[in-house]
């Protein structure tokens, strides 16, 4: 596993895309680990005068309540990537048991989990989103993040399914059972090993749909709108008709970074796909 | 028009001169461009463009001796210098061919041979401009019908392959796509390429299914309706859909079992002088080479080592490579039956040749081999060996012969007279250290070092205490399945997907074993032979355990398969285990070797760190991966397929089974490496005592590691007996067919 994710990794960074994507990640990571460091101010400070325009003080501007929108922006990638990755991460993980043991297992499990990653597949993420969204109690990040890993793992548990059968019906899966191996030790040490492309790309996949959904959530003021994050960037914007006041640069910063950020994650999914695909890769 | 010396010429005489009449296959014959006829009637067939084309109309020849001799017909292609290489991003140059010189003349049929990895597809692509980045031509030219094609672009290569070249691929027929009837492929074809719609696209298709001798109802099914050997007959009536002058069939039936290889050539060498096209045929398999083409090269490591007349070749090789490639094949009927093998693997190309590339595997070498060696002219051929023409003698690997005595631990016993394979005719049950065990780690470490080969037929002999060892008895044993989709479903290793009734029986059940009973005794080899679909696997896989028989009893001592829980199964798999066909499947890419071993030891050996260790170091020298300790650590990638084979052997021994399935395990390897994995399950069962159910489709390698045959047809068992026997007086009309199949060769 840990050898076969270095070889990915050494792959993947002779990858011109990928190494595109990887470096704007590393660079966005970079930003929201230092954010206090690199902001001229506190994000939250109100000390500001209201819905100024761009100067040498304030690069973007201050907001309606007269917040640094730099500032604002910098600490923003923390939500971002904390949603994109944690929500990534937690997605991908219930795709992996949900599709890797629906396509190991026979009999009534096998049919069960079928039928929940079906389920969640047909029903529109973005409705259910919303309900979620509204219904759940707390408003914070963590339900954010909750909400937008129950509605994304499905996809990917349906790869991992398709992709688990496959390596269940090869003859080293069979020389495994041969040789002693119970059902949990082929499914984790002969099978997923060799999934680690597909997983990361699932991976990225739900990481990129999960910094949209953030966004989309917090502009449409499903999410607290006291955290700091781009998305609330644009819902404040878009309150304080934004636009109307000439300070477009409070909407298309966040914007761009949103779109930047999960274009950044595209790339590395795309130089996966390379790896999984022989079509691509030549022989 | 000879761009060679005269001299070349004269030696040379015309290809062809008396020899063609008696090529084996006889394809030149009829009609165009016939090979046999002298040169002198230039374009024999009146083909265009062969004779009036004035630019290439010297066919040039660089580096003097390297070149073929001449003949004075223009020939349809030929290639001068030609080199190619692999340019694979970060990672080393790999140079496939290098400096290839040779011609094709309208009409004849040649074939290219060599082990995997030697350049024969790359050679194939170059010809016909199919070379994908990052492979790259870097020098050299290859002219086809009058035009240099390394020159066309794109658009002027795609009309080429109208009456142009056309290509039939092995991967060809697994390449058709799925969703699509074989009409609609017929009509993509000769829509874009012929302008043919419709009816008349119908009409055609049909009379090309005719000539490849299918029925024109195959155009309403889908590909997967299809077995594998009409899958390859519909890609090669593509191919001619494009009426090519040329075909180029890389590996055109190695999928295929014993008797559709042979339908399918037989089909290509009928076309091919029916219709008049040349071919090259690329194959590893030199017996099915020359059975039907009129000449051979020879590849070895990107060059063409030797080139002769497909008779000439067969009866006296000048190349100690080719010798030992013949020697490879054998009669399976004769009195003695010798196998060769060549050690050792071909070169890596990424590292520049020093000298002969043959050298590292060459029996003959010689200070002068050093060198690196031209190419000579000798007779109608060439040879690129400085010993050429010395007579050779190849060192055999591994012999049977029909008087028990002799044969050491492979007689052929005499009291097996009833159904079941019983009889003995083997040495003792534990003999000493084998030949390629010796001083290997000791039993436990800081021990003084006990001869390790002793060691093992200890331990075995003590773990025989514990088990007695026990017939695998088999009775009335039937497998069916439900539909067609199922048993396609788990197809496993099989290279035919035809099964019996499928396509036919749709819903209904198939019996893919139908009441088999056979005894495998302790130590005893016993073959089962049986065209692909006639339920060897299903077999196999049943008496390793690995699926229930839907009646009849499979029993080993107290163990009954049928009725098995599969908890109970591990122990099963302590005294049966199974070799799988294909070695690039059986071993998982991210593990090591030694976590593939060290698991199975693990497991059904409960040995832990270093008594672990040092058995696993021992299980590798047993089956000739030393050093062993750099051999533990590789990953399946690493290794070559015979080498891959071997790591699946000493898996399976790891058990201690008393029973090893070997489910066809030397079909997929390249024909050099075979005798040395047959070896190995020889030695194995005559030092450990360990008994082998052989499966195969090829009776050479039945005849040399079983004493007791079973020929299987339709699931049913339609012969047996003693394995000479059975080869040498068939009985069966199935055997017969099964025997003539096999290609002649010298
Ligand atoms: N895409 C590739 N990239 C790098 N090396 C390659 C590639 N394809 C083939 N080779 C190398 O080129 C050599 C010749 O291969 P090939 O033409 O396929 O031989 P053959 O057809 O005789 O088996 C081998 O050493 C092989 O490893
Ligand atoms: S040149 Fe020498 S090493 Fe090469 S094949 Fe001939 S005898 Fe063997
Ligand atoms: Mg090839």
């Amino acid at each position: 596993m840990w050898r076969t994710g270095r070889k990915l990794v050494g792959t993947l960074w002779a990858d011109r895309k990928a190494r595109a994507g990887a470096s704007i990640l590393a660079l966005f990571v970079l930003v929201a680990v230092l954010a206090p460091v690199l902001s001229p101010y506190s994000p939250t400070a109100t000390s500001f005068a209201r819905s100024a325009p761009a100067s040498w003080s304030h690069p973007l501007g201050t907001t309606g309540s007269g917040q640094d929108a730099l500032s604002q922006l910098l600490f923003g990638t923390r939500v971002s990537l904390l949603v994109g990755f944690g929500a990534g991460l937690a997605a991908t993980s219930l795709a992996m048991l949900v599709g890797v043991v629906a396509g190991y297992v026979r009999g009534p499990l096998e049919v069960v989990l079928g039928f929940l990653t079906n389920l969640f597949l047909v029903i529109p993420g973005v409705p259910l989103m919303i309900v979620l969204a509204a219904y759940l109690p707390s408003r914070g990040v963590g339900t954010v993040l909750v909400v937008v890993s129950v509605t994304g793992w499905a996809w990917g548990a349906r790869v991992l399914r398709a992709q688990t059968t496959t390596l269940a019906s090869r003859e080293f899966v069979a020389a495994a059972r041969m040789a002693g191996e119970g059902t949990w030790r082929i499914v984790w040490h002969e099978i997923v090993p060799n999934m680690v492309s597909l997983l990361a790309a699932s991976f990225f996949a739900a990481s990129t749909a999960a910094v949209l959904a953030e966004a989309a959530l917090e502009f449409l003021g499903l999410g607290n709108p006291a955290t700091i994050s781009w998305g609330t960037m644009l819902f404040w914007a878009e309150n304080s008709n934004a636009l109307l006041t000439g300070q477009w640069a409070l909407l298309v910063a966040p914007g761009l970074c949103i779109a930047l950020l999960a274009s950044a994650m595209s790339l590395v999914n795309f130089g996966i796909d390379a790896i999984g695909n022989p079509k691509l890769r030549e022989r | 028009m000879a761009g060679t010396p005269g001299e070349l010429g004269a030696a040379g005489g015309r290809r062809g001169d008396g020899v063609g009449g008696s090529a084996p296959g006889g394809s030149g014959a009829p009609g165009v461009g016939a090979p046999g006829t002298d040169g002198t009637s230039s374009g024999s067939g009146g083909r265009d463009g062969a004779v009036a084309d004035p630019q290439p109309a010297a066919p040039v020849v660089e580096g003097e001796p390297g070149g073929h001799p001449q003949r004075t017909q223009q020939p349809l292609l030929f290639a001068s210098g030609l080199d190619v290489v692999y340019e694979p991003a970060g990672a080393p140059v790999v140079h496939a061919v290098r400096g290839v010189d040779l011609s094709i003349d309208p009409g004849e049929m040649v074939g290219l041979v060599g082990e995997s990895g030697c350049g024969k597809s790359t050679l194939g692509y170059a010809l016909t401009r199919l070379l994908r980045p990052p492979a790259r031509i870097t020098a050299g030219r290859v002219v086809f019908d009058g035009r240099d094609v390394t020159a066309l672009d794109q658009g002027r290569l795609r009309t080429m392959r109208h009456r142009g070249f056309a290509v039939v691929l092995q991967s060809g027929m697994n390449a058709l796509n799925p969703v699509r009837t074989i009409d609609g492929h017929f009509a993509d074809v000769l829509r874009t390429h012929r302008r043919v719609r419709g009816a008349a696209a119908r009409q055609v298709a049909e009379e090309l299914l005719g000539h490849v001798e299918l029925a024109p109802t195959v155009l309403d099914r889908f590909p997967h309706e299809l077995s594998g050997g009409m899958r390859q007959r519909v890609v090669i009536a593509l191919a001619l859909a494009l009426q090519p002058k040329l075909v180029v069939f890389d590996e055109p039936t190695t999928a295929l079992d014993v008797l559709v290889q042979r339908a399918v050539m037989d089909t290509i060498a009928r076309l091919q002088a029916e219709v008049g096209f040349s071919a090259l045929v690329i194959s590893h398999d030199l017996g099915l080479v020359l059975g039907t083409a009129d000449r051979a090269w020879v590849m070895y490591a990107g060059r063409i080592v030797e080139r002769r007349e497909s008779a000439a070749l067969a009866g006296a090789p000048l190349h100690p490579y080719s010798a030992a490639l013949l020697a490879c094949h054998g009669d399976p009927t004769a009195d003695n039956v010798q196998l060769g093998g060549i050690p050792g693997s071909p070169p890596d190309l990424s590292v520049p040749p020093q000298g002969c590339s043959f050298a590292p595997r060459c029996w003959m070498k010689e200070p002068v081999c050093r060198n690196d060696p031209p190419e000579r002219v000798i007779g109608t051929g060439t040879v690129a060996c400085h010993l050429a023409p010395r007579k050779l003698v190849v060192p055999r690997a591994l012999e049977a012969t029909v008087l028990a005595s002799t044969a050491g631990g492979m007689g052929v016993g005499q009291n097996s007279t009833d159904g079941t394979a019983t009889y003995d005719g083997r040495a003792a049950l534990s003999a000493g250290p084998g030949p390629g065990a010796s001083d290997g780690p000791a039993l436990s470490p800081g021990a003084a070092a006990a001869p390790d080969g002793a060691a093992w037929a200890v331990r075995r002999r003590r773990s025989l205490e514990r088990v007695e060892p026990e017939a695998l008895v088999l009775q009335d044993v039937v497998k069916q399945f439900r539909t067609a989709r199922r048993t396609g479903g788990r197809a496993g290793g099989r290279a035919d997907g035809a099964w019996p009734g499928v396509g036919r029986a749709r819903s209904s059940t198939v019996r893919a074993v139908d009441g088999v009973s056979l005894s495998l005794e302790p130590g005893h080899a016993v073959g089962l032979v049986g065209a692909s679909g006639s339920g060897k696997t299903t077999l196999g896989r049943m008496m390793a355990g690995m699926d229930r028989p839907s009646s009849g009893t499979i029993r080993l001592g107290g163990l009954r398969v049928e009725t098995m829980r599969s908890r109970d199964l591990p122990r099963y798999w302590q005294r049966v285990q199974m070799v799988f066909q294909d070695p690039y499947a059986g071993l998982n890419p991210v593990h090591t070797v030694g976590y593939a071993i060290g698991r199975a030891l693990r497991n059904h050996q409960r040995l832990r760190d270093d008594r672990l260790r040092s058995e696993l170091h021992r299980l590798l020298e047993v089956v000739g991966l030393t050093p062993s300790g750099q051999f533990s650590a590789k990953l399946p990638h690493q290794l070559s397929g015979g080498q891959r084979q071997r790591v699946v052997i000493a898996r399976a021994l790891a058990a201690k089974p008393q029973v090893l399935v070997a489910d066809e395990p030397v079909s997929m390897l390249d024909v050099s490496l075979r005798a040395g994995i047959l070896r190995l399950l020889d030695e194995l069962r005559r030092d450990t005592g360990v008994s082998l159910l052989y499966i195969t489709h090829d009776l050479l390698s039945a005849r040399l590691v079983t004493d007791h045959l079973l020929v299987l047809q339709k699931g049913r068992v339609v012969e047996s007996g003693p394995t000479a026997s059975v080869l040498r007086s068939p009985s069966h009309s199935y055997t017969k067919q099964l025997i003539e199949a096999i290609p002649v060769v010298a």
